[in-house]
């Protein structure tokens, strides 16, 4: 077991590690602000600015911000040291608001602002940057120095992702570490020396890798910015909800940023268990598919045999749907029994959405189930295979392997479908062809895919930003998430659309009113 | 490309510290001497040559001013600017060199002979002005004598 030594930071005592440094050991308590990844401090948040520390990277010491006064114990003579570098020793003691630290943080902020340009009107990161933010907190109000600021490049182009403004740069090397320790990539480098220095990467070679947009985030300042989320919106129009990337099993929790009832951006939520501080760029432009154009937004129903010269699947009520639902498959349960159904669930669909599912088909007595995932790439860092935040709580669920569904379709054995999601056809085991000759086929999907060419009926559901839910990951961690934006009315949870047909069915237990129907009666005039 | 003779200099370099890329000023060095600059393709070799970023490379080329990306003419001229020197004229000695030679600071002859250019503190003060020609230094001089230096270069 680590040694364990006792500290005082202020009026507070803690026990920490030995072996970590001041901010480190905060850090581990979480204690430190920002880290602790409130967006406002807490009363319990130790306030010892910092720039170029940062948890996951390696120990810098330049921006010297971070500086405290120190005392190897109560009678021992102060002296100012740099936190993220001052090793904790039994008995430490740190002053964090002395006159003496007030004094040197504003040294160091007026040096800063010295060539800092004056773009926070025109700047992105205005309204979450740590210059303006410690400047006002930290700074002094005023310039003593007439000299010209310092001159250098504007709206560089490093590459697919980001923008990079020089001036604004403080040269905290927190993108450059990152460059080399996370992604091992190396792109980012301070060239020349003194008040020259500039970040820039190897001459004519772009900062390009599948973490890039990491940058953005942990840069302080406005000097790296991401081009998707780049003159957007005002970060604070924005509301902050708690969510999961849905883009793989990893599950890298996120800050959804929400304005007008839409999805502005993804920013990685630290969760040191799950995605650390990170999250990779797919997963982050991921939140476009939300609203993208191809969203289901209603039920769809067919009339006519698939294969004939069959009008499209045209939008129905969601009465209606559920009623086709019902028409098609109580026939079919009365001549020949649940043995001929078959359910397929997602990796996309939430715990509770999976649960709903399963007790549906138990009630059924459908036992022909199985889950289909997509499956891609993977990497040492975060990204994992299974494409799908939920594939561990589907097969928690009781959704096991794809193949013997798919054998007993292909087989012949199976009459009708009732599948989640849109990776049915991913693993290659089934085709529209071979789902063709099927009775009957009800999908549940956020998007048009190709499993709408063989359904029958389809009904809309939400995505995972749209729910209060939860999602397990890969690690089998369960993950809550928080509803962030609202979808279109006929937009629904799948376990919804199956209580629905549950009753139509008949089925015990099932009952039409639901909790969604429920809570949008109340919430009537409350939007 | 950097051949077998740079090569083996800097092996020989490497071999003299206790981690690897220790060696890696002296290689700059070695490079810049053997084909008169360190290029952005010298770079990335070195960087291979020390399991470092090439990035990494460009930072101590960058940074120091000895090192340069480009060539930069046979003889490579430099005048101490640093306070002993311009208190001893060293700022008129260079105005001179500029007209003598017709070139800029920072620029070299365009039959490629001389680089003219401008140098912090090299340490002898005490012979201000003075001029480095590659390694050599030339202490105590006044135009016509730094005039003459240049002139006898190939
Ligand atoms: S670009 Fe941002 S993160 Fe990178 S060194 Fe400059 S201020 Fe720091
Ligand atoms: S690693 Fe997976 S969960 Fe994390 S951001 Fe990327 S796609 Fe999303
Ligand atoms: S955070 Fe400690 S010196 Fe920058």
């Amino acid at each position: 077991m680590t040694e364990r030594v006792r500290i005082r930071v202020d009026d507070v005592e803690y026990e920490v590690d030995a072996g970590r440094t001041v901010l480190q050991a905060l850090d581990d308590c979480g204690a430190l602000f920002p880290e602790r990844d409130g967006k406002r401090p807490e009363q319990t948040d130790a306030l010892i600015p910092h720039y170029c520390w940062h948890p996951k990277l390696s120990i810098d010491g330049s921006c010297r911000l971070c500086q405290v006064e120190v005392r190897a114990g109560a009678d021992a003579p102060p002296k100012l040291a740099i936190a993220c570098n001052t090793p904790v020793s039994e008995g430490l003691v740190v002053d964090t608001k002395s006159e003496t630290v007030a004094a040197a943080r504003q040294g160091v902020m007026e040096l800063l602002l010295i060539n800092h340009p004056l773009d926070c009107p025109i700047c992105d990161q205005a309204g979450e940057c740590k210059l303006q933010d410690y400047a006002y907190t930290h700074g002094v109000d005023h310039a003593r120095t007439r000299e010209p600021r310092r001159k250098a490049k504007k709206r560089v182009d490093l590459g697919p992702t980001i923008v990079f403004d020089q001036e604004r740069c403080i040269l905290c090397r927190r993108c450059v570490r990152f460059c080399r320790e996370v992604t091992g990539t190396g792109e980012l480098g301070v060239f020349d020396r003194g008040d020259r220095s500039v970040l820039e990467t190897f001459p004519d070679e772009p900062l390009d890798n599948a973490y890039s947009m990491n940058v953005a985030d942990i840069c302080p300042v406005g000097a790296l910015t991401t081009k998707d989320f780049r003159f957007k919106m005002r970060v604070w129009f924005l509301e902050d909800v708690d969510g999961i990337c849905t883009g793989c099993s990893r599950g890298c929790n996120v800050h959804i940023g929400v304005a007008k009832n839409a999805v502005q951006r993804y920013l990685p939520r630290r969760n040191d268990a799950v995605n650390g501080t990170w999250m990779c760029d797919d997963g982050r432009l991921s939140y476009h598919e939300i609203a993208r154009e191809d969203r289901l937004t209603t039920c769809l129903v067919r009339e006519q045999a698939i294969g004939e010269d069959s009008p499209q699947l045209r939008p129905a009520s969601l009465d209606e749907a559920v009623a086709a639902v019902a028409a098609r498959l109580r026939p079919l349960l009365d001549a020949k029994g649940p043995g001929v159904i078959a359910g397929i669930a997602s990796a996309h669909a939430s715990n509770e959405d999976l649960r709903a599912f399963k007790t549906f088909l138990d009630v059924l007595d459908v036992d022909t189930i199985g889950l289909a995932v997509a499956r891609g790439d993977s990497d040492d860092l975060l990204v994992e295979a299974e494409k799908g935040a939920n594939g561990a709580g589907a097969r928690a669920v009781g959704f096991g392997a794809l193949a013997p569904v798919a054998d007993r379709i292909r087989g012949g054995g199976i009459e009708a479908l009732i599948v989640l999601g849109h990776d049915l056809f991913a693993d290659g085991s089934l085709d529209a062809r071979a789902l063709a000759g099927l009775d009957t086929v009800v999908a549940f999907d956020t998007h048009r895919s190709p499993v709408e060419r063989v359904a029958h009926v389809v009904f809309p559901v939400r995505h995972a930003a749209e729910k209060d839910a939860s999602y397990t990951n890969s690690a089998g961690i369960v993950q809550p998430v928080q509803r962030a934006v609202v979808p279109g009315p006929e937009v629904r949870d799948e376990g919804d659309f199956l209580q629905r047909i549950g009753a139509a069915l008949g089925l015990a237990g099932f009952e039409t009113e639901t909790e969604t129907e429920a809570e949008s009666k109340a919430g009537d005039g409350a939007e | 490309m950097i051949g077998e003779t740079l090569r083996a200099r800097i092996d020989a370099e490497i071999a003299r510290f206790p981690v690897k890329r220790g060696g890696l000023l002296g290689a700059l060095h070695i490079v810049q001497e053997g084909q008169g600059c360190v290029s952005l393709a010298a770079s990335k070799e070195l960087a291979a040559i020390f399991d470092v970023f090439p990035v990494e490379v460009i930072e101590l080329v960058r940074f120091y001013n000895f090192f340069h990306e480009s060539p930069r003419g046979r003889h490579q001229v430099y005048v101490c600017t640093n306070l002993p020197c311009a208190l001893r004229g060293a700022n008129v000695l260079l105005k001179g060199l500029e007209q003598h030679l017709g070139v800029g600071v920072g620029e070299t002859t365009a039959d490629g002979r001389v680089h003219l250019g401008r140098e912090e503190c090299l340490g002898a003060c005490a012979n201000a002005p003075m001029i480095r020609v590659g390694g050599v230094y030339h202490e105590d001089l006044d135009l016509a004598g730094a005039c003459a230096v240049l002139d006898a270069l190939e």
